[in-house]
């Protein structure tokens, strides 16, 4: 509400919203809300994005500020451990820690090389 | 008292263009002039003490030296954890002024009681404590706050505590003696130290002298004046309006734990409770012994009784008056 109405137009917001808690989903938990209903309820210009694109994130990001006289939100909707199938939205990978093996799959899934092993690492 | 804080205010801002005041809704009609005068740099965050610390947080972080203030139960105890984790752990140069400290607002009811907020703010690592006693202390006090590096804790008063002459200069980390004496030193902080003084100013006449020493800064406490105040007095009588847990006579009493030896201690102040029934403060303070009466009678017991330096290995006791 302080931000809105002191129209602080250089405040951006983004919310990573993987739809997650620590112990169960948010739908689940907190009931289903929209987070950019929310912002706009409380003076904001809000946008709601794929968050795991990045071309929708830098198009959202190079519209910012969305208003003039207010602060903005992205509502970058995001699924948690994104390309790696065995990770994906699971609360479960929020504790665990990886053995060498799934580290290697998972890698492998997003076509990666750990910045240890690769050739030009310092 | 917080009328000489509002002056302090207003002079340290004149002084340094990066002090910024925030209130977290509080402080009607005390801050008019220097909203008028400075206008920018007043900021009212609404009753919402983590923003209040939040955006003091910030604002430091820009190099501003930001001010910030609410009744002290509610600047101490809703946002703790954004002053540990905001302020205390990067180390930032906020000063928290909480106003009413003590039983101030002694009608208001618990939620406005404030026994606890020198204990809370002691708790955070590298947050200087401070409950000046009356407003020349405050004017001392505020512009050797604004130079700290860290954040620090002003507990401050309400009404117009009368200022009690005395000549020790106010230094930041250190205790100030207020009256000399023999026999039994009195040992307190904030604004209960002008209800000693005038204690200890009326017994003059009966040829009772005992010393009174205003510990304004609570963290760090003063240990050097303690050991030399231990050197002289047989008994140490702390008068605090916070409760027994993490104010400052828990401090001292911490202190005298590890002394081998040194003088008995005695406690006046509120027991391990909360206030309940709607008491004025001076109803409270003579509830809770730290009215001038019980402080003089105290001192009258403790001078005539002819005690001799307590025996090595003396514990701490309490007298609940």
């Amino acid at each position: 509400m302080f931000a809105a109405a002191h129209r602080l137009n250089r405040l951006l917001a983004i919310v990573d919203n993987n739809g997650l808690q620590a112990v169960g989903r948010n739908d689940a938990l907190m009931g289903y809300t929209s987070l950019e209903e929310k912002f706009r309820a409380f003076g904001w210009a809000a946008r709601t994005i794929n968050g795991n694109s990045m071309s929708e994130i830098v198009a959202a990001l190079s519209e910012v500020p969305f208003a003039s006289d207010r602060p903005s939100a992205i509502i970058a909707r995001t699924r948690a451990g994104f390309g790696v199938d065995f990770m994906e939205d699971q609360i479960l990978w929020h504790y665990r820690t990886p053995s060498p093996e799934e580290l290697q799959r998972a890698l492998s899934k997003l076509g990666q090389t750990p910045l240890h092993k690769q050739p030009s690492h310092a | 008292m917080r009328k000489a804080f509002a002056e302090s205010l207003l002079q340290a801002a004149e002084a340094d263009p990066r002090v910024i005041f925030l209130t977290a809704d509080l402080g009607y009609g005390t801050f008019d002039v220097f909203q008028a005068k400075f206008g920018s740099r007043y900021v009212n965050v609404g009753v919402a003490e983590a923003q209040l610390v939040c955006a003091a947080a910030g604002l430091a972080l820009e190099g501003w030296r930001p001010v910030i203030y609410s009744i002290a139960s509610f600047a101490t105890g809703r946002p703790f954890e954004q002053i540990r984790v905001s302020l205390g752990y990067p180390g930032l140069p906020v000063v928290v002024v909480g106003a009413g400290g003590g039983y101030t607002y002694a009608s208001s009811g618990v939620t406005h009681h404030s026994g606890e907020d020198l204990g809370l703010m002691s708790l955070v690592p590298n947050m200087t404590v401070v409950a000046p006693g009356d407003p020349h202390e405050i004017t001392q006090l505020l512009p050797q706050l604004l130079k700290l590096k860290g954040p620090s804790y002003l507990r401050i008063g309400k009404y117009g505590e009368p200022a009690y002459q005395a000549e020790a200069k106010v230094i930041l980390g250190h205790g100030r003696v207020l009256r000399e004496g023999q026999e039994v030193a009195l040992v307190c902080t904030g604004q209960i130290a002008s209800t000693v003084v005038q204690a200890v100013d009326s017994l003059k006449a009966e040829g009772i002298t005992p010393a009174v020493y205003q510990f304004h800064t609570v963290q760090p406490l003063d240990l050097s004046l303690l050991d030399s105040i231990s050197e002289r007095v047989h008994t140490i009588v702390v008068v605090e309006e916070h409760l027994p847990v993490g104010g400052l006579s828990a401090a001292v009493s911490a202190w005298r734990a590890l002394r081998e030896n040194g003088p008995r201690m005695v406690r006046l102040g509120p027991p391990h409770a909360l206030v309940l029934g709607n008491p004025t403060v001076n109803e409270m303070r003579q509830r809770m012994g730290i009215d001038s009466a019980a402080i003089s009678e105290t001192c009258r017991r403790l001078c005539r009784s002819g005690n001799v330096r307590a025996p090595k290995g003396a514990a701490v006791s309490a007298i609940a008056t």
